[in-house]
C-alpha cells in the first residue's frame, strides 16, 4: 500500500511532481553548470593566458661548462656556450610532459643583407618533434608567441624566411623577394615568405628556420636558448619558501612541491632532464597568470555560492509549499490511524525521489550548461566531471529533503482536528 | 464505567483567545447507544468530537472512551486507538484525492493491519458503491463521496462511529441511504454519535444531545437558529430523551 500510495501521488498528480521536479531540475542546473564552468575555467584561462608568452626559459648552465681541472678553467670565459637541439625532445618526456604545452628554441647571429648588418634569428615553425612512444608533437614560435603575426605565411622550409616588419620597411622587403644572407662562414639564398610583427626585436631582424641559422652561424645541431610555454599552478606559501629556501621544506613538503606544477618545479623538472641546462621561470608571466587565476576562482567560488543560495531558497519555496498544500491530507492520514513516523516516511520518500530526479535531469543540462559557457566565452570544449554526475542528485536529494521534512513535521506535531477544519 | 462507550468529565476545550468551545461537558453514552449531538453550528459539536477521536484534547476534564483514558495517550497511540476503535464520518468527506475509491478504503486497512482489496470492496459493494471502486474522488458524486468515507469508516469494524454532519453537503436522495446505513451499523449494536442540524436524522436517535455555546442545554433548536428553541418533547421518535446537565 505505501508504494501503492507513491506511485499513485506520482502518477496521479503529475502536473505537481513535474512542476516539483523542474524546480529542482531548473534550480541544480544553474549550479551545476557554473560548477562545470569554475572546474574548466582555470585550466582554460592558463591556456589562454599563453598568449603573454613563454614562461619558462632555457639556457645553457654557466656551471655546466665552468669545470676546473688543478685551478684552469678548460673553458676559456667568454665563450658562448650552447645546449644541443637533439636534447630537446627530452621536454616532451619529462614527469610534467603533459604540462608542456609548446616550445621554441633560439639561435640568433649576425648577418650581411644588402651590404649591412641584420639580426639573424633562427627558431622552428610547426616543428614535428618526433617522440618514441607517442604521435609527433608540433610546435614552434608561432604556438609559443601566440603574439607573433606574421603577414603572408610561415617559413615552412630551409629555403624561406620571414622579414621583421621595420627591417622590411626600411629595405622595402616583401614576401616574394629572395636576399642573399652571408656571414664569415658560408652564404645562402631564401625567399621571404612573410613579414612578421611581434613588438619585439625579431621587427628588425631575419627570422628564418633554425637549421638556415645553424648553417650559416657553423653551428650545427646548437641552440643558444629555449623558450616554454607550461601549464603552471599559481605559486602559493609553499612555492614561495621553496624559492627563498629548498632546504627549509620538510620531505613531505618537499613531495607535495615536487607533485604540484608550480613554475619552479616544472622548471627543475625540464632543467634536470636537459643536459647542461638551466631553467628559469619568467616572472613577470607567471605572476600574471598567478593573479588572475587566484582572483577568477574567487569570483567564482563567491558567484557558486550566491547562485546555490538562491537556487536552494527558490526549490526550498517551491517544495515545502507543495507540501504545506497536503496538510489537510497529513491530518487525514493521522485521523485514520498513521503515527507521525508513518506519515514522516511517506513525505521522505517522495522529496527522495523528486529530488533525485531532478538532480541527475540537472548534472546532465547542467553540464551541457557549463560546456556551453565555456565554448562561448572559451572556445573550447569541455569533457564531463564524473564528480557532478554524483554532486547534482546528492543536492537534490539534500534540498528536497531539508524542504519538505520540516513542514511535515511541523505538520504531524499540530492538532490535527484544526487541520480537518480546514483552518 | 465499563459499561459506557464514552464518559466525560467537566470537559472543557478553550481556544487560545478565551472561546470555550466546549464548555464544562458531562456526557455519558452506552455501549450500542444512538446519540445525536445537535445544536446550531458554533455550538461545539465538531470541537466535541474531535475530543473523542484523540484528534483534539481537552483543556480540562476527563475523557474515557471504550475504557480508554485519552488524556494518557500521545499522538501515535491516539492514533493506534483510532484505528482499534473508531470510524470517523467527516462533512467535508476528507478522502485522499490521488487515491481511487477502494485505494482510499485500503488506506484505513493498511495502518489498521493488512491491505486485503476483496474486502475493500466488499464494504463498497455495502454503501452500493461496487461500480465507482475506481473511480477517483473527483470523479463521484457529494454523495458518493461520503459513502466512501462511510466504507472507509466502517473497514476496520470499529466499535464507535463519530459523524460531522454526514448529510450536511448530501441531497435527500443521498442523504436516504446514509440514514439506512446508520440504521443498520445500529441495529449491527455499533455505538453511534453523530452530529447534526439535520432534525430528520437527529429524530432516528435513541437520545439527543443540545449544545448551545459549548454547553449541553434541555432545549434543541434543530434547524440551527438560535432564534427558536423548540420544546424537546414533541419529536416523534419513541426512544428519544434529552440529557439533562447532570452532574454524574
Ligand atoms: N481553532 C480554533 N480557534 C479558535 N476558535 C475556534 C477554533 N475552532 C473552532 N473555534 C470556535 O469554537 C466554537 C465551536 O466550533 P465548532 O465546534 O466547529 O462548532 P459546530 O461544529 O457546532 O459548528 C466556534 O465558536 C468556533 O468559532
Ligand atoms: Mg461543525
Amino acid at each position: 500500500m505505501f508504494f501503492r500510495m507513491l506511485i499513485e501521488s506520482f502518477v496521479r498528480r503529475r502536473s505537481r511532481k513535474l512542476l516539483a521536479v523542474a524546480a529542482v531540475w531548473i534550480g541544480l542546473s544553474l549550479v551545476i553548470g557554473l560548477l562545470a564552468l569554475g572546474l574548466d575555467v582555470g585550466d582554460k584561462l592558463n591556456r589562454e593566458m599563453r598568449s603573454f608568452g613563454a614562461n619558462i626559459q632555457l639556457q645553457p648552465a654557466e656551471a655546466a661548462v665552468d669545470v676546473r681541472v688543478g685551478g684552469y678553467e678548460l673553458v676559456a670565459p667568454g665563450r658562448t656556450v650552447y645546449l644541443d637541439e637533439a636534447d630537446l625532445p627530452r621536454l616532451k618526456q619529462i614527469f610534467w610532459r603533459n604540462n608542456i604545452l609548446a616550445f621554441a628554441p633560439r639561435l640568433t647571429t649576425q648577418a650581411r643583407l644588402a651590404g649591412r648588418s641584420v639580426p639573424l634569428v633562427g627558431t622552428w615553425f610547426n616543428h614535428h618533434v618526433l617522440l618514441e612512444d607517442a604521435d609527433p608533437f608540433v610546435t614552434g614560435a608561432a604556438e609559443v608567441f601566440p603574439y607573433w603575426q606574421a603577414r603572408g605565411a610561415w617559413p615552412m622550409n630551409p629555403e624561406s624566411c620571414l622579414v621583421g616588419a621595420a627591417l622590411a620597411q626600411e629595405l622595402d622587403l616583401g614576401p616574394g623577394d629572395r636576399v642573399e644572407l652571408t656571414t664569415d662562414q658560408r652564404s645562402t639564398s631564401v625567399r621571404i615568405v612573410g613579414v612578421l610583427t611581434s613588438g619585439k626585436d625579431e621587427d628588425e631582424a631575419i627570422v628564418a628556420p633554425l637549421s638556415v641559422v645553424q648553417r650559416l652561424a657553423g653551428l650545427p645541431g646548437k641552440v643558444a636558448e629555449v623558450q616554454i610555454s607550461a601549464l603552471t599552478t599559481p605559486e602559493n606559501k609553499l612555492a614561495e619558501r621553496y624559492g627563498r629556501d629548498p632546504q627549509s621544506l620538510t620531505p613531505a613538503e618537499y613531495e607535495r612541491w615536487v607533485c604540484t606544477p608550480y613554475p619552479g618545479s616544472v622548471a627543475a623538472d625540464i632543467q634536470n632532464a636537459v643536459p647542461g641546462s638551466s631553467a628559469r621561470v619568467v616572472r613577470r608571466v607567471a605572476e600574471t597568470q598567478g593573479a588572475v587565476l587566484g582572483r577568477i576562482d574567487g569570483l567564482m567560488l563567491l558567484l557558486g555560492i550566491f547562485v546555490l543560495i538562491a537556487s536552494t531558497l527558490s526549490i526550498m519555496g517551491v517544495l515545502s509549499s507543495a507540501v504545506l498544500e497536503r496538510r489537510g491530507e497529513v491530518a487525514l492520514l493521522q485521523a485514520v490511524g498513521a503515527h507521525r513516523a508513518d506519515v514522516l516516511r511517506l513525505f521522505l520518500t517522495e522529496a527522495v525521489a523528486i529530488g533525485l530526479a531532478g538532480g541527475v535531469l540537472a548534472a546532465l543540462t547542467g553540464q551541457v550548461l557549463g560546456g556551453w559557457l565555456l565554448r562561448v566565452i572559451f572556445d573550447s570544449a569541455s569533457e564531463p566531471h564524473g564528480v557532478l554526475l554524483i554532486l547534482a542528485p546528492l543536492l537534490g536529494l539534500l534540498i528536497a529533503v531539508a524542504a519538505s521534512v520540516p513542514p511535515v513535521w511541523r505538520t504531524v506535531h499540530q492538532q490535527a482536528a484544526r487541520l480537518l477544519r480546514g483552518v | 464505567m465499563n459499561q459506557s462507550a464514552v464518559l466525560l468529565e467537566y470537559v472543557t476545550r478553550a481556544y487560545p483567545g478565551g472561546v470555550r468551545a466546549v464548555d464544562g461537558v458531562n456526557l455519558k453514552i452506552a455501549l450500542g447507544e444512538w446519540v445525536a449531538l445537535m445544536g446550531p453550528s458554533g455550538s461545539g459539536k465538531t470541537t466535541l468530537l474531535n475530543l473523542l477521536d484523540g484528534l483534539d484534547r481537552p483543556t480540562d476534564g476527563c475523557v474515557h472512551v471504550m475504557g480508554q483514558n485519552l488524556l494518557q495517550l500521545d499522538v501515535d497511540e491516539a492514533a493506534t486507538f483510532r484505528r482499534e476503535n473508531v470510524g470517523l464520518i467527516f462533512q467535508q468527506f476528507h478522502l485522499v484525492s490521488y487515491l481511487t475509491a477502494v485505494e482510499n478504503v485500503m488506506l484505513a486497512q493498511y495502518y489498521h493491519s493488512m491491505v486485503d482489496k476483496q474486502e475493500a470492496l466488499l464494504a463498497l459493494e455495502r454503501v452500493q458503491l461496487a461500480d465507482r471502486a475506481h473511480h477517483l474522488p473527483s470523479q463521484l458524486s457529494g454523495g458518493e463521496q461520503q459513502r466512501v468515507c462511510i466504507a472507509r469508516a466502517l473497514i476496520n469494524d470499529p466499535k464507535i462511529i463519530l459523524a460531522d454532519e454526514p448529510t450536511g453537503n448530501l441531497d435527500e436522495d443521498n442523504a436516504d441511504r446514509v440514514v439506512k446505513i446508520f440504521q443498520r451499523l445500529h441495529r449491527e449494536g455499533r455505538t453511534l454519535v453523530i452530529a447534526t442540524h439535520d432534525p430528520d436524522l437527529g429524530r432516528l436517535a435513541q437520545r439527543i444531545v443540545c449544545l448551545r455555546h459549548g454547553q449541553i442545554v434541555e432545549e434543541c433548536s434543530p434547524d440551527g437558529s438560535d432564534a427558536a428553541p423548540r420544546a424537546t418533547g414533541a419529536g416523534a421518535s419513541h426512544d428519544r430523551d434529552v440529557m439533562h446537565v447532570t452532574a454524574s
